[in-house]
């Protein structure tokens, strides 16, 4: 009977108490449910930031035909904003008014020129406010000045409606992509990403520390007397991985559950405000997981390898930053693919074991990579963790029974090859 | 029925740590693994745990090939000693138990059992990082024979362990001897092994020196040793030739006797420089015979 089992309980119940794993468990509780409130949140904050009150004295160079009624209207329009103007003010007398009264500013209207002088001038909210009115004032004066109608103003700025449909070889009709939808996936698609990533190199780290402890406490030779240096290292990576998928399962369960209650209007109703959650998709949800567990298990032997190469634990972070390198340029590599799913560079790195679990992950949560790369992609991971296991299973047989000075990597080529 | 270790060779790079080594050891008995440091004990121990792999020869247990001997054969207690700092008392060696083939509930009762034993009650919540190094010792010893092996490799188990737990410890071993299971272990303490065992294997720089039953090997090392106890002229055996003082001690003096010494002439020596207290011709101590293999070649 394989003692697997026996080994993984131990790794698991003897980390999963550890204060380290409950904090980022609840860390990234936490974060989920900060993501899901954080549309209809910003949109309360930006509301929170504009002014109720625009105030402004307008000062006008005589010349072109008055800009000052259409301002007058546009304040009829738009809640709280109010224009005052009087030809006997002169320009000193304007900002002493402004600055005796707290008004939002003063307009100095010079021509074609517009200068807005303000007490506060790193208000943002209240500068783009006024240059929005402005814009529209200034346009329907033109308007009025070349004769134009108010449905000809309306067909001049009508934004286009682009609208973009994927074909596919098949010949199916594509599906219309939503762009909203499309800004949603690419934020949630870095996000898992980025959780991919943490991931990989927070339970790598954790496995080859974990080896280099059994390693300096020396519980490891009496280990090795009774059990396979290949189950111990299975049970390890095991153990540590349903660390990992606890926690992975705990945060998507808080995910969905937000979004369930998202899709009841529980949190828009908490928080006053009718904005959109962010969702996840179940199929999203299930990629993910694929990917952790392909990615973790591939990354994971190697990092074990790597732990048993060093005699003591503070030596670890030496050799496992080649493999932490790896990781960072799957993350840049799936970061890139981003921006184009279906490029070469992409194509590639997601059948790359070193970086598939990340850009292949990337690929399907945006674009729609062709079913035979998501299999070919699949069939490579699956084949790289065996490959992987049996190379590191090597190296970690011999290398946990070595003590002293680290071995160069030739020299640990040459004893696997032993 | 017998462990046969057969022309073992275990080379690191160009160091030969273990050289053409046979030994046996009967079933049943309590065998003393002997060397000095360096001599290759603890490579040996490995080949035989089937932990490291000998470059040339095999290790057999009745003619089984050793790595086919199923999980909990063995019991090790490995000269560098290690636990998991984080676990349990009674966790940890339920943990050993399991890894050693033990089930679950037997793995259990086996731990309360030795915990009793070894009085660690009071200890059985605390996480081993917190206990002392003795205590520490005791629950890896303890993990060593939770699961009652048929064979107990144990590199220098007495060391670290107070007089009382010394006897504790010999007690079980002891105790394990007479219910037939294999007990190899290794002791700088040539007293301790003198007490306890049978057979013994001496090897120094990787090969077999002396090899077999402890008491023959004494008898055959001839009755060298002369113990004599005078009152009177000390130095009296500076005048005669073939006499090596071995030790001074307050109550009597230890000579070893060069070949063609006759005893008699000593004792009459010894008469005539004083009063004979007591006159007495010993078989080495097994200390002796380990400096004199030994330690000339150092």
């Amino acid at each position: 009977m394989s003692l697997i089992p026996v080994l993984v309980k131990r790794e698991f119940t003897s980390r999963v108490k550890g204060p380290a794993y409950i904090i980022t468990t609840i860390l990234g509780v936490v974060v989920f449910i900060a993501l899901s409130f954080l549309p209809p949140l910003m949109e309360r904050i930006s509301q929170s930031l504009l002014p109720a009150e625009i105030e402004l004295v307008v000062f006008e160079q005589p010349g072109e035909p008055s800009i000052l009624p259409y301002l007058q209207q546009a304040g009829d329009e738009r809640e709280g904003f109010s224009v005052y103007a009087d030809p006997d003010l002169s320009e000193s007398d304007a900002y002493r008014m402004v600055l005796e009264q707290g008004l939002s500013g003063l307009l100095l209207v010079d021509g074609p020129l517009y200068t807005l002088v303000t007490p506060d001038a790193s208000n943002i909210m209240v500068n783009d406010e006024v240059e929005n009115i402005l814009n529209l004032a200034v346009s329907r004066r033109n308007a009025v000045r070349l004769g134009l109608s108010d449905e000809d103003m309306a067909s001049l700025f009508r934004p286009v409606d682009l609208r973009v449909r994927e074909i596919s070889p098949l010949g199916e009709d594509g599906e219309e992509l939503d762009s909203a939808a499309h800004t949603q996936s690419m934020v949630l698609a870095y996000f898992l990403l980025f959780m991919i990533y943490m991931a990989l190199i927070m339970y790598g780290n954790m496995v080859a520390s974990g080896v280099a402890e059994e390693k300096s406490s020396r519980i490891m030779e009496v280990m090795v007397s009774t059990v396979r240096p290949v189950e111990l290292m299975l049970g390890k990576i095991i153990g540590v991985g349903s660390l990992g998928l606890l926690q992975y399962f705990i945060w998507i369960g808080t995910g969905l559950v937000m979004n369930s209650m998202g899709r009841a209007g529980a949190i828009a109703a908490l928080l006053g405000s009718s904005g959109q959650l962010s969702s996840i998709p179940l199929d999203i949800v299930m990629w993910f997981g694929l990917y952790f567990i392909l990615g973790y298990f591939f990354y994971a032997s190697i990092f074990a390898a790597a732990g048993a190469l060093v005699s003591r634990v503070e030596e670890v972070s030496q050799v496992v930053s080649i493999i932490m390198m790896l990781i960072i340029v799957g993350f840049f590599a799936a970061y890139i693919s981003f921006l184009n799913p279906n490029s070469t560079l992409a194509v590639v790195t997601s059948l790359v074991p070193f970086t598939a679990p990340m850009v292949m992950f990337a690929r399907i949560v945006l674009g729609s990579p062709g079913l035979i790369e998501v299999i070919a992609s699949v069939l490579i991971m699956l084949v790289s963790v065996f490959l992987g296991a049996w190379f590191s299973g090597k190296i970690y047989s011999i290398g946990i029974l070595l003590y002293g000075k680290r071995p160069t990597l030739r020299q640990v080529i040459r004893l696997v090859r032993n | 029925m017998s462990l046969v270790a057969a022309q073992i060779t275990k080379r690191f790079r160009d160091v030969t740590a273990v050289d053409d080594l046979s030994f046996t050891v009967h079933r049943g008995s309590l065998f003393g693994f002997l060397g000095p440091n360096g001599a290759g004990k603890t490579t040996t121990m490995r080949v035989v745990l089937n932990i490291i792999r000998p470059d040339e020869g095999q290790v057999t247990w009745n003619g089984t090939p050793i790595n086919r001997l199923g999980r909990g054969f063995f019991g090790y207690l490995p000269e560098e000693r290690g636990l998991y700092p984080k676990m349990r008392v009674a966790e940890h060696l339920e943990f050993l138990g399991r890894i050693h083939g033990l089930d679950k509930r037997k793995a259990r009762i086996e731990t309360e059992r030795w915990i009793e034993r070894f009085e660690l009650g009071d200890l059985r919540q605390k996480r081993i990082e917190e206990l002392s190094k003795g205590n520490q010792q005791k629950v890896q010893t303890i993990g060593t024979m939770l699961h009652d092996p048929e064979l107990l490799i144990l590199d220098e188990p007495f060391s670290g362990l107070d007089p009382v737990n010394t006897a504790l410890l010999k007690e079980v071993l002891v105790e394990a001897h007479q219910r037939g299971k294999t007990i190899i272990f290794s002791s700088h303490r040539m007293d301790q092994v003198e007490e306890i065992c049978e057979d013994i294997a001496l090897i120094d720089h990787g090969r077999l020196v002396l090899h077999g039953n402890l008491r023959q090997i004494k008898r055959s090392m001839g009755r060298q040793i002369l113990r004599i106890s005078l009152e009177g002229d000390q130095g009296f055996w500076a005048k005669l030739p073939g006499l090596e003082l071995l030790s001074s001690r307050a109550d009597y003096q230890e000579f070893r006797l060069g070949e063609r010494v006759d005893p008699n002439h000593v004792l009459r020596e010894a008469m005539r420089a004083g009063q004979v207290i007591h006159f007495e011709l010993v078989e080495p101590s097994l200390d002796q015979i380990f400096v004199e293999k030994v330690g000339g070649q150092r």
